[in-house]
């Protein structure tokens, strides 16, 4: 008989909160476990990995050109001799830097937008709405193409005039300009889906009993919002977020590898990527090695994404 | 010992020894305990229990229609010298919508809404008896006349959200009671209507069962409502039968404690007003945390150590005779007596 | 009645506007609340009862000012309430209360028993943070419920047991009066009988005045001292329990009392039943003069065509029909 017999100990079961419950569902799902590992370890190799690796990302070593993974170069090196490893490390630095500056500004956009159009409605709510729309209806590529053809040469010849009337170093790293133009443009087309889950959940949570019940205590707005709507609507931000950052990273890699994203000399997946595919037959680590690790990344992203999405939301239960 | 006892009726369901358990985190915890219940050809019987009972999930099981985490452990359920559990999934379709019909609670949610009504009905005259189309649409109109629908020709191309939620429920006992079934399992169908709706249902189900000599299972939480509908009631308790009587003795002679303070607990119209309801104190066992004995133990008064040990079996009251329950202190106080 | 009214409602009406065809192109309104008259004395547990649609939660949220009246009057303290915004009624929020009826979605999930009783303690200042822990635990044993659930989460509780946070949640302002909307509809039979008693209980104790919504007639019965019948948004009849159950006027309310079924078996099977015929009219087109005349077995001609007048037929006993014979001028 499957029957556990009831003892008072048994009844005094120790506190759990919604959170709680769900971090349990979340590490009893090994597929999510093993996507958050390869996270935590790729967001350390970002963190800590250029201080770790034995080459410096730009190091040329032209007598070891193109040479096949070893014990020295555990990926082997590029056709100028740098190191493979510590490119792809540096490029996982890269790659998070953006992946989260964006995610970041797109969350804050969209949390914004669609809390507002979600609480006030009305005329609020269907501007918003329709900047939604004609944002996510512009083809993503075109318009990163067209912010980078126009936009950057002009940046580019402002810090040129800043660094020669200041002479501060700062505006001579033109890689700015890069990431600048990166993080705007894909922050511009990536925060309509936030918006749009945002406002979704303070509809639909707007209209539960309970916020009523909050009213009918005399609650101000603000507290409402802050202790009612927010605390009930992130579990499905978060799942969002988690998917965000992984499509982030897809995104800088595609941008880099068609070349208006990250520019040579920085590393990015997505320009080693791109150089790597011109000499694969010959040299097909240097291809194998970025494609290998934005594949890990993307599985890791969207591995926790489910898994996270299974704890926050589980079904079957009230 | 009464008419009924003597000569002994047929059979038409006997479920004997159905348990059911569900998957939770802690492993199978078990639902329904080993349940027997039976239903006589032409009986009208009253299912009671309150929410987590098991009293929808037994029904549902018969029909092997339960949710994919809740799974039948033992037991067997013969209807018409077949068992339900065991028989292939063909002939299974054969008597789901064919010799059993099934009417759910929830009218708005249980008819398909972007179908017109008539295709609905006629879907298992299609099914199940091969009717051509147009033979299946003049029998849907003579059901939708049969549940007192008006104008049922015209209704036949209604959508479900033409209807209203008395109408709809007529449609759904309407597409029970398509193929002539032999056994209606009706659960809770009246629980989301309004009061003099429910009336409405309820008399119209009172004259459909005679006019048409079928057996009725009517699974309720509302002891009032079926006081005056069924021949014969079971109570449920955290997934056992604790009492089986017939519905009369069952009211004027309550005998496991569950039962009584279940009666005790509902306030009467027709009562003079007491200022305190007698009600039972805490709530039913969770499912997985089942006490060892007597399911009830832990809420009775009565209750003894060999309550909290061991099961009692449901038997006749006083050895013999219809009245059936599973309480080992209301066997001994019969004794005494 | 004797005693005070607590809350005059005057006249009060509301109706929302809806949207309707698959672009929202034709405007409607649902007449959910129209004429509605009474009062609400001190200490007493009025309670509203109808089916659904008949406007009954529509008063408690109105004259609470959850809905905003489209006209008439709420009275509380020589006040017209129905038209105060928000910031002026917070004060009031705390004087007038209400529980819901599913203890499921009432509580915020992200939220302990604890936090959700203590949140409107300190919204309206009512002790200091060091005296907040034994208010909470205070509150929580007068609802029956151990101290020890304040650090519990809604989700780990019954539905009963969660209906008693709610109450607590309510009491924790010290109200005066407090709307039950349904507030045991959702429980199981058990367990009604439970919170029926808690109620009863916390108003001797308090002295609260309960305005009780629900369609289970025994129910009402058997905690009210007087009650409202309503029908597609207005009162069909009011009295006191006494006469309401044992002298009912109106058609609708004798339909109603026939239309509960009794826990008698030997009852049910001899006693005629009046059961009424059709459905209830959608509230968006109601049937001109008495609304009830389309399912009413008594109705004549003038029902159709004439309001039927609120009229005081013995003291104490309100009724709105053509056919009730005699009546007192005031």
């Amino acid at each position: 008989m499957a029957t556990i017999p009831m003892t008072p100990a048994e009844l005094d079961e120790p506190k759990t909160s919604l959170w709680r419950d769900a971090w349990y569902r979340l590490v009893r799902n090994k597929l999510a476990i093993f996507g958050l590992f390869v996270i935590i370890v790729l967001a350390f190799a970002a963190a800590f990995g250029p201080y770790l690796t034995p080459y410096d990302f730009l190091s040329q070593d032209l007598d070891a050109r193109n040479a096949a993974p070893s014990w020295a170069h555990l990926f082997g090196t590029d056709d100028l001799g740098r190191d493979v490893f510590s490119r792809v490390i540096y490029g996982t630095r890269t790659a998070f830097v953006v992946a989260i500056v964006v995610t970041a500004i797109a969350v804050t956009i969209g949390v914004a937008l669609g809390a507002m159009a979600g609480f006030f409605g009305g005329w609020l709510d269907r501007i918003i709405m329709w900047l939604t729309d004609v944002t996510m209806s512009v083809p993503n590529l075109l318009l990163v193409v067209v912010i980078n053809a126009s936009l950057k040469a002009p940046l580019a010849a402002w810090m040129e005039a800043q660094y020669m009337a200041t002479l501060n170093p700062f505006f001579r790293e033109t890689i700015w300009v890069d990431f600048i133009l990166v993080f705007g443009s894909m922050a511009l087309i990536s925060w309509p889906p936030y918006a749009r889950l945002v406002r979704a959940q303070v509809l639909s949570i707007r209209s539960r009993p309970y916020i009523t019940a909050a009213r009918a205590l005399g609650l101000t707005t603000r507290i409402i919002l802050m202790r009612y709507v927010v605390p009930n609507a992130v579990g499905p931000l978060i799942v969002s977020v988690s998917a965000g950052l992984g499509t982030a990273m897809v995104l800088e890699s595609a941008f880099s590898f068609l070349g208006v994203g990250v520019n040579p000399p920085t590393p990015s997946w997505g320009n080693m990527i791109s150089d790597g595919l011109r000499v694969w037959q010959h040299y097909p680590h240097l291809l194998a090695a970025p494609a290998a690790v934005l594949g890990l990344a993307t599985v890791g992203f969207s591995f926790l994404g489910d898994g996270l999405n299974d704890a926050l939301n589980p079904r079957g239960s009230k | 010992m009464n008419a009924m006892t003597m000569s002994a009726p047929e059979r038409l369901l006997d479920v004997k020894g159905l348990s059911i358990e569900i998957d939770t985190r802690r492993g199978p915890a078990t639902i329904v305990d080993g349940i027997n219940l039976h239903v006589n050809k032409g009986e009208t019987l009253g299912i009671v229990g309150e929410s987590g009972c098991g009293k929808s999930l037994t029904m549902l099981s018969l029909m092997r229609l339960l949710p994919n985490k809740i799974k039948v452990k033992s037991g067997t359920a013969n209807f018409a010298g077949r068992d339900l559990l065991t028989m292939s999934k063909s002939e299974l379709r054969k008597v789901r919508g064919g010799q059993v019909g099934f009417v759910f609670q929830d009218p708005m949610t249980s008819l398909n809404p972007v179908m017109r009504i008539g295709d609905q009905i006629c879907e298992p005259l299609i099914y199940h008896k091969a009717m051509k189309r147009a033979d299946a649409r003049i029998r849907a109109t003579e059901l939708l006349r049969l549940v007192g629908i008006p104008s049922p020709a015209e209704r036949l191309d209604a959508f479900p959200h033409e209807l209203s939620g008395g109408m709809r429920q007529r449609v759904m006992i309407a597409i029970g009671l398509a193929c002539d079934p032999e056994l209606l399992i009706a659960d809770e169908p009246t629980t989301a209507l309004d009061v003099t709706i429910q009336a409405q249902i309820v008399d119209l189900v009172k004259e459909l069962r005679v006019k048409l000599g079928m057996s009725v299972v009517w699974i309720t939480h509302d002891l009032a409502l079926i006081a005056g509908l069924v021949d014969r009631v079971a109570v449920l308790y955290a997934g056992t039968v604790v009492e089986d009587a017939p519905v009369e003795e069952l009211f004027a002679n309550p005998s496991h404690p569950y039962t009584r303070g279940l009666l005790a607990s509902i306030p009467k119209l027709s009562d003079v007003a007491a200022n305190r309801l007698s009600s039972i104190g805490g709530t039913p066992p969770e499912p997985g945390r089942r006490p060892l004995g007597c399911p009830f133990a832990p809420r009775c008064q009565l209750a003894e150590d060999i309550c909290r040990q061991s099961v009692p079996p449901l038997e006749p009251l006083g050895g013999s005779g219809p009245h059936r329950v599973a309480c080992f202190v209301a066997q001994r106080q019969l004794e005494a007596a | 009645m004797q005693g005070e009214p607590l809350l005059k409602i005057e006249n009060l009406v509301k109706h929302f506007n809806v949207r309707l065809g698959a672009f929202g192109e034709r405007g409607a309104t649902v007449h959910a609340l129209d004429d509605v008259n009474f009062e609400i004395i001190e200490g007493e547990t009025l309670s509203l009862v109808g089916e659904s649609g008949c406007g009954k939660s529509t008063t408690g949220f109105t004259i609470l000012n959850l809905h905003q009246a489209t006209s008439g009057k709420v009275i509380y303290k020589g006040e017209n309430i129905a038209t105060f915004d928000d910031k002026a009624m917070r004060p009031l929020r705390r004087d007038l209360q209400i529980v819901f009826q599913d203890p499921y979605s009432t509580l915020n999930p992200r939220m302990t028993i604890g936090e959700a009783v203590g949140e409107p303690i300190l919204f309206h200042k009512l002790c200091t943070k060091a005296e907040l822990p034994d208010r909470i635990n205070r509150l929580l044993t007068d609802v029956g419920l151990p101290p020890r659930f304040a650090g519990r989460y809604p989700h780990e509780l019954s539905g009963g047991q969660r209906q008693r946070v709610a109450i607590a949640r309510a009491l924790a302002c010290e109200p005066k009066f407090i709307v039950c909307d349904e507030a045991i509809s959702a429980l199981d039979v058990s367990i009604q009988a439970q919170i029926i008693n808690l109620l009863l209980d916390l108003q001797e104790k308090y002295g609260l005045t309960y305005l009780f919504i629900a369609h289970d007639l025994a129910v009402v019965r058997h905690i009210s001292d007087r009650v409202g019948v309503m029908y597609l948004g207005r009162l069909a009849e009011l009295a006191t329990r006494e006469q309401l159950f044992a002298n009912p006027l109106h058609p609708y309310t004798q339909a109603l009392l026939s239309a509960v079924p009794e826990a008698d078996p030997v009852l049910e099977k001899t006693r005629q039943r009046q059961v009424l015929q059709g459905d209830v009219p959608s509230p968006l087109n109601p049937p001109t003069g008495c609304r009830f005349h389309t399912r009413c077995p008594i109705a004549q001609e003038v029902c159709a065509q004439t309001i039927p007048e609120w009229r005081q037929i013995e003291p104490g006993h309100m009724v709105a029909c053509h056919m009730v014979p005699g009546g007192l001028h005031a």
